[in-house]
């Protein structure tokens, strides 16, 4: 990639000397100031966090320095990676405010982040292989690609040119204005418009011999694939004008771009990634009519993508710490959109799954704060001291709390809602979007493109506003302060006051609560109708006391009337006579981010899960009922299994429940084991019951249902520990006797969950003396069931189901045989299906199950062959998953002695996170991860004490040749040391290596003085202009160029500010200008 | 003449058939040897009496055969003397020495070959009525064909009508298909295996990385698009649709580009308007410009 950046400053302070630019892995050839050359020096202390503590292993020193290197390239913070010397001739014209001009040529040979080139190693042309080039990264990335202010509050506007092969289609942000040729016509030129201000992270874009679709509702919306996949696309993509029309009316604001474009890619970072007017998704989103369970899960993320557009791109943030506003608002209305698509009962069960997940999290990790305030600056005020990483930078946080930081946005989002409702809401962000457009089509002198910018205090201030209320304690509860509310519950009731005593406490010592003061709702499903009751939590009340309105007497020709209206007959003869009670809900709206344990007796859940017409009270009835099995429970369960106004959902989780019931039952269970009969009556033919109807899936409820019932039969046990065999030979036979010829719909994911009911059917081998794992020792049963995954395995070589979801379920049924001790454990099936060349779900299966070998056995080689994944493999997301997976299952962990735990590999995780892993915040961040699961903070134990003496690496080596000043080693000191770029070493670069030393300049005094130069703010007016070419290479050691190449060129044109360059101490360093 | 024409299809037959060709084989044979005889030779080898007879079967049978195609060709079905004529001659026989030669002196007379039956027409099968012409037919035209090969006779077993059956048989024969295939395909081709003691059992297809994966994980298979083509005929229409309009994307591609290269440098290219999709005003689909400086030069 070969290319040129033209910027435009305006100048807002006089004695401006300096320009720092983000630019990350870009070779930059040189630099003019107004066509005159200018020195400048390339310094990224993230490229290797902490230099020379080779010794050093402790995962607090690591954050801290972490933290502190990307502080120091932070654009939010007028730092960056490139710092440009105005030359001194153009230091008066500076000082008269007047406009400076900057070109930087540069190229990037073989990026190893922000941009992923994919090249099929197949016959043909680029195009014929499907080649293509796209751009991702985590947060603001766009550095990695060319150099820019990187942050999300410098807005500019943009003018871009892509020079591709004639054959390719380039697609970026903004208008496509106009498609020329090159003279040779062999290739042709993009031409892209970007009137409205937007950040450098929001620009995007993709390469590649894409099909197009204009969409037929919408022409201003294009959509881009890979060759061969159209139709999958035109029919994936037939929705999207509903989304459209959706968001706009809800925020009476028309899409603020004038265009929209989504391109499907292959090797995709993330499922979506938005940029203004574009989004790059994930070509395995793409599904054809046949697939219905990937078709809800497509929509979901179209939409997340736009709302993304309205709240993220178009309106952006003002500051890493407002980043809460946007994810709020953008899953908030995404919510909205869920609730009218998919419906409330899906709502209201995806809040529910929200508000577990991030309880769940919150108590096991520690809290997660939206809003942190970083007051004074200073390290030792960190609020979130339990964390093992800084949320003082995007690209300090785990991947997986950045996750629970967005649920956690939007349910706030939601609880404001409920404090000011909907309407207000909406007219907020309605408000919001017509400033920011109104602003966005100023000239930047006016000064008006900060209303484009949002901050939470902005959001507040507009919220007040709009709807006159305060807001401030529900601000201060849940986005200032970090944690969930746990509550447990108990009552009494009291006859003879006719009084229900309700008990309601609080645990807000242990780790991610908080305290909760405030009204909590509480509803009472009596005799006489349902009544809610609104609560006050203070600090030390504890008991409640609320009137039931009905006597305890029962009327029994009376309907009991609901919560919500409805009158209903019910058989009351379960009941406590003497109470009138029928359930009792804490907080049923989920106005509180909570978890509430709530204590009454079984057949109150059993009315509760029968009668409640909401789905959350139906699914808490469900998960209290385990602990009851009885046969009343049971029959609930069963009752409710077979209604079919239920929501599938809680059917699907009814099933499982009840083979739970069904196993504590053991003793005393009668009949047929649980479900079996219930599913011959529903899927089975009517003159045989042992054989399955045809399949029909028309019905998408009783499909679901189909798909889970034997998932959650063979959880079922008998008296030994062992699925009944009754159990195994009906999947056995439905697997036998399925048949799709007749169904309109694929039965993949049907078949896949069939073999992972074989998969929950299987239990442990009786072992003897361990010893080695024959046929001829193989359980007949066993043998069926391995026989059948082998013909599934086998068949899907010859005709593959979507996405390989067989082949998925296979190889987990594969590793479950091994675990169990049926088979010999052995990885190498799992190695080769872990491949690069295979489907990405199928990789990750693979790779999951070589993890969990890693672990059962403590296999240092497989242990070691992940980590060399992790290192290179060629797809980011793969190597992102393998270090979650071991997160997740770790071979050992710091509690545990383990074998695996020696001094080379503390050495070689060191190294990854420490520079291994510097072109991919998120790796880096899974790594630290990992490291802590492993080691915890401090040093690993394995370690010997620390020595004296240092040892150098080839690097240091390279940084002993030159002057090397070190004055001291704590984080924050003044270091001074060049070394030579990392990627200069490449062999590839060798014979032009000399004219690209760029000495990496720690800068001093960075984090001490950010105080005295914040208010600085000098607005520059950039003007971007940037040509760019880009080659690609082969990755071969010898220096290849091919012809075949992509050529790019690039232009932009762009109005940016630029804070001042922190101190006024000029480096000097051996630049180079040729 | 005729019967030179016959041997051909009549090899195969029964021994009635047989009986008659050998009867027809010694006839010609004597004729042979009377012939050698005349030309004054004693005694001849085996061999050499039935290569002659061979070459004089072969003979006869050509001037059947030419005399026959002579004849179809002016429309006759029954050759006549001339055709045999013409045929002779064509074959470059001077057909007026043929007189001389039949009328020579030293002819030996040939006793005519012992009556044979004729080959038996094995009957055929029975079955329905012969239909005559019905009364538009000339007479002449030929017959009807024997029932039996229009006729249809409808075979059938009772079907098995028991469900249960049925959907066994269709569940043992998929799966009896399928691990043949696989079997199959597993033993001529790399296999990975689950037990390091027996690798034949319970083989598995080696796992094959594939250079674009996600072509056969995402595009349904044929066989899935076959059935459903069977099952729903309007989604099929969308199928073909979709792959038309494919087609006519890559056409207007092209075809823009073409038209662009033929266009005067720098002229205006004019959008195609007839064509619908360019109707659709998206600045993908307009045609790429030529570049501005060629207008200079």
């Amino acid at each position: 990639v070969i290319g040129f950046v033209e910027l435009t400053i305006f100048p807002t302070v006089v004695n401006l000397n300096r320009i720092k630019l983000n630019s990350k892995q870009c070779r930059i050839y040189r630099v003019r100031v107004n066509d005159l050359e200018a020195p400048f020096i390339y310094n990224d202390p993230t490229l290797e966090v902490c230099h020379h503590e080779s010794k050093q292993r402790n995962l607090n020193y690591f954050s801290s320095a972490y933290t502190a290197a990307v502080s120091a390239v932070d654009p939010d913070a007028g730092n960056g990676e490139l710092s440009i010397k105005v030359p001194s001739e153009l230091w008066k014209q500076g000082d008269e405010m007047k406009v400076l001009k900057v070109y930087i040529e540069f190229s990037l040979d073989q990026p190893k982040g922000g941009l992923h080139f994919v090249v099929p190693d197949v016959e043909g042309s680029m195009a014929e292989r499907g080649a293509h080039v796209f751009s991702f990264g985590y947060q603001n990335s766009t550095r990695f690609w060319f150099p820019c202010v990187d942050s999300y509050s410098e807005l500019c506007t943009w003018k871009l040119e892509f020079t591709v092969d004639a054959s390719m289609v380039a697609v970026s942000c903004g208008d496509l204005v106009e498609t020329v040729y090159t003279h040779d016509m062999r290739k042709k030129t993009f031409h892209y418009m970007l009137p409205i201000p937007t950040a450098a992270p929001n620009i995007s874009m993709a390469v590649g011999p894409f099909e197009i679709l204009v969409d037929p509702y919408m022409h201003e919306v294009t959509h881009f694939c890979l060759p061969q996949l159209l139709p999958l696309l035109k029919h994936s993509m037939s929705f999207l004008h509903e989304i459209f029309e959706f968001y706009e009316e809800i925020l009476t604001c028309r899409y603020p771009y004038s265009c929209f474009k989504t391109v499907f890619v292959d090797e995709a970072y993330m499922e979506v990634s938005s940029s203004a007017s574009m989004s790059i998704f994930s070509t395995n989103m793409l599904h054809s009519g046949m697939i219905i369970d990937q078709t809800p899960m497509t929509r979901r993320c179209l939409a997340q993508a736009l709302a993304q557009q309205f709240f993220g791109c178009f309106i952006s943030r003002m500051s890493w710490s407002d980043e809460w506003v946007l994810k709020g608002i953008s899953g908030y209305i995404y919510g909205l959109y869920l609730k009218k698509t998919f419906g409330v009962n899906e709502y209201r069960h995806w809040i529910k799954e929200e508000l577990d997940r991030i309880v769940d999290y919150e108590l096991k990790m520690g809290g997660v704060l939206l809003h942190p305030t970083f007051t004074g600056g200073k390290e030792k005020e960190n609020p979130t001291p339990h964390l093992h990483f800084s949320i003082k930078h995007p690209h300090t946080l785990s991947w997986e709390y950045y996750k629970m930081f967005q649920c956690k946005a939007h349910l706030v989002m939601r609880l404001i809602e409920n404090r000011i409702s909907m309407e207000f809401m909406l007219q907020v962000f309605n408000k919001l979007l017509s400033l920011a457009n109104t602003a966005s089509s100023q000239k930047y002198q006016s000064h008006m493109w900060s209303q484009m910018l949002l901050s939470t205090s902005g959001f507040l201030k507009s919220i007040s506003n709009v709807s006159g209320k305060d807001i401030g304690p529900l601000i201060k509860q849940w986005v200032d302060q970090s944690g969930v509310v746990k509550f447990f519950g108990s009552f009494a009731f009291n006859r003879k006051r006719n009084v229900l005593e309700l008990e309601i406490r609080q645990d807000y010592t242990s780790s991610g609560t908080q305290k909760y003061v405030g009204p909590i709702k509480v509803t009472v499903q009596e005799l006489d109708g349902s009544f809610n009751h609104t609560l006050q939590i203070e600090e030390n009340s504890l008991k409640h006391d609320i009137p039931c309105h009905s006597k305890s007497r029962r009327n029994k020709k009376k309907k009991i009337p609901l919560m919500n209206g409805e009158e209903i007959d019910m058989d009351l003869s379960a009941m406590d006579s003497d109470s009138p009670l029928l359930w009792i809900r804490i907080d049923p709206d989920m106005a509180i981010l909570r978890k509430v344990e709530f204590e009454q007796a079984d057949f109150m859940w059993q009315y509760q899960l029968r009668y409640e017409r909401d789905v959350v009270a139906q699914e808490e009835a469900i998960s209290a009922l385990e602990k009851f099995p009885t046969a009343a429970s049971r029959l609930a369960l069963t009752d409710i299994l077979e209604q079919d106004q239920c929501f599938y959902k809680v059917r699907m989780q009814a099933c499982f429940c009840l083979a739970k019931i069904a196993n504590a039952m053991m003793s005393t269970w009668t009949g047929p084991p649980a479900m079996k009969s219930l599913f011959t009556r529903m899927f089975c033919c009517k003159s045989c019951p042992n054989i399955v109807k045809t399949n029909n899936f028309m019905n998408f409820q009783s499909y679901f249902l189909q798909k889970t019932m034997p998932v959650a039969m063979a959880l079922l046990r008998d008296v030994h520990n062992l699925c009944p065999k009754e159990v195994l030979n009906f999947i056995l036979d439905l697997i036998k006797y399925n048949d799709n010829r007749k169904n309109k719909f694929s039965d993949n994911y049907y078949r896949a969950e069939l073999i992972d009911a074989l998969t929950n059917s299987l239990t442990p081998a009786i072992s003897i003396n361990n010893e080695v794992r024959t046929i001829d020792s193989l359980n007949p049963d066993v043998r069926l069931i391995l026989e059948e995954i082998t013909r599934f395995l086998n068949m899907e070589k010859l005709l593959p189901s979507y996405r390989n979801t067989i082949t998925v379920s296979c190889l987990r049924a594969i590793r479950m045989l091994q675990r169990n001790g049926h088979i010999p454990s052995d990885p190498s099936l799992f190695k080769s299906y872990a491949e690069y060349g295979h489907f990405v779900d199928v990789r990750v299966a693979a790779l999951d199950a070589v993890v969990d070998y890693t672990r059962v056995e403590r296999s240092a080689d497989e242990f070691q062959w992940l980590l060399d994944m992790v290192q290179n493999d060629p797809i980011h997301y793969v190597r992102h998953k393998i270090l979650s997976l071991l997160a997740k299952n770790p071979p050992f962990t710091r509690a545990a002695e383990s074998s695996l735990c020696n001094e080379a590999l503390v050495d070689q995780l060191w190294k990854l996170m420490n520079s291994g892993t510097s072109h991919d915040w998120r790796l880096r961040c899974g790594a630290v991860n990992l490291y802590h699961t492993l080691f915890g903070l401090t040093r690993p134990s394995c370690l010997p004490l620390p020595e004296l003496g240092l040892v150098l690496n080839l690097k240091e080596k390279k940084a002993v040749l030159n002057p090397t000043i070190k004055t001291e080693q704590g984080p924050g000191g003044p270091e001074l040391f060049p070394t030579q770029d990392e990627e200069d070493i490449d062999m590839e670069t060798v014979h032009d290596s000399q004219a690209f030393i760029y000495h990496h300049l720690n800068m001093l005094d960075r984090p001490s003085t950010p105080e005295h130069h914040h208010h600085h703010h000098h607005h520059h007016h950039h003007e971007h202009k940037k040509k760019k070419k880009k080659h690609k290479h082969k990755h071969k050691h010898k220096h290849k160029h091919d012809s075949k190449d992509k050529d790019k060129d690039k232009e932009r044109d762009s109005h940016a500010f630029s804070n001042s360059p922190a101190s006024g101490r000029s480096m000097r360093s051996p630049s180079l200008s040729d | 003449m005729l019967t030179g024409e016959r041997s051909g299809g009549n090899k195969s037959n029964t021994s009635p058939a047989e009986n008659y060709y050998l009867a027809r084989r010694r006839t010609l044979q004597v004729v042979v040897s009377s012939l050698l005889t005349e030309c004054g030779f004693e005694s001849a080898e085996k061999a050499a009496v039935e290569t002659l007879t061979e070459m004089m079967q072969s003979y006869i049978t050509e001037v059947g055969r030419c005399a026959k195609a002579s004849c179809e060709h002016t429309a006759r079905s029954t050759p006549t003397l001339s055709d045999v004529v013409i045929t002779l001659v064509e074959m470059g026989f001077n057909v007026d020495t043929l007189p001389v030669y039949a009328k020579r002196s030293q002819r030996m007379v040939i006793t005519a070959p012992p009556v044979t039956n004729a080959p038996v027409i094995p009957k055929s099968l029975v079955a329905g009525q012969k239909r005559t012409h019905p009364a538009y037919i000339p007479s002449h035209f030929p017959e009807f064909p024997d029932p039996h090969t229009y006729i249809k006779t409808p075979t059938f077993r009772e079907p098995v009508s028991e469900y249960q059956v049925v959907r066994e048989k269709a569940a043992s024969q998929r799966r009896d298909v399928e691990r043949a295939l696989t079997r199959f395909m597993a033993k001529t081709g790399e296999t990975q295996s689950l037990f390091k003691d027996d690798l034949t059992a319970f083989p598995l297809i080696a796992a094959r990385p594939s250079s674009i994966p996600y072509l056969s994980a995402l595009l349904p298979s044929e066989l899935e698009l076959q059935a459903l083509e069977e099952t729903d005929s309007s989604e099929q229409d969308d199928q073909t649709d979709t792959e038309n309009n494919h087609n006519n994307n890559i056409h207007d591609d092209t075809g823009a580009d073409k038209e662009n290269a033929v266009l005067p440098p720098g002229g205006v290219v004019p959008t195609v308007k007839n064509n619908e999709e360019n109707m659709i005003d998206n600045p993908y689909l307009r045609p790429v410009k030529k570049p501005k400086v060629r207008r200079k030069k």
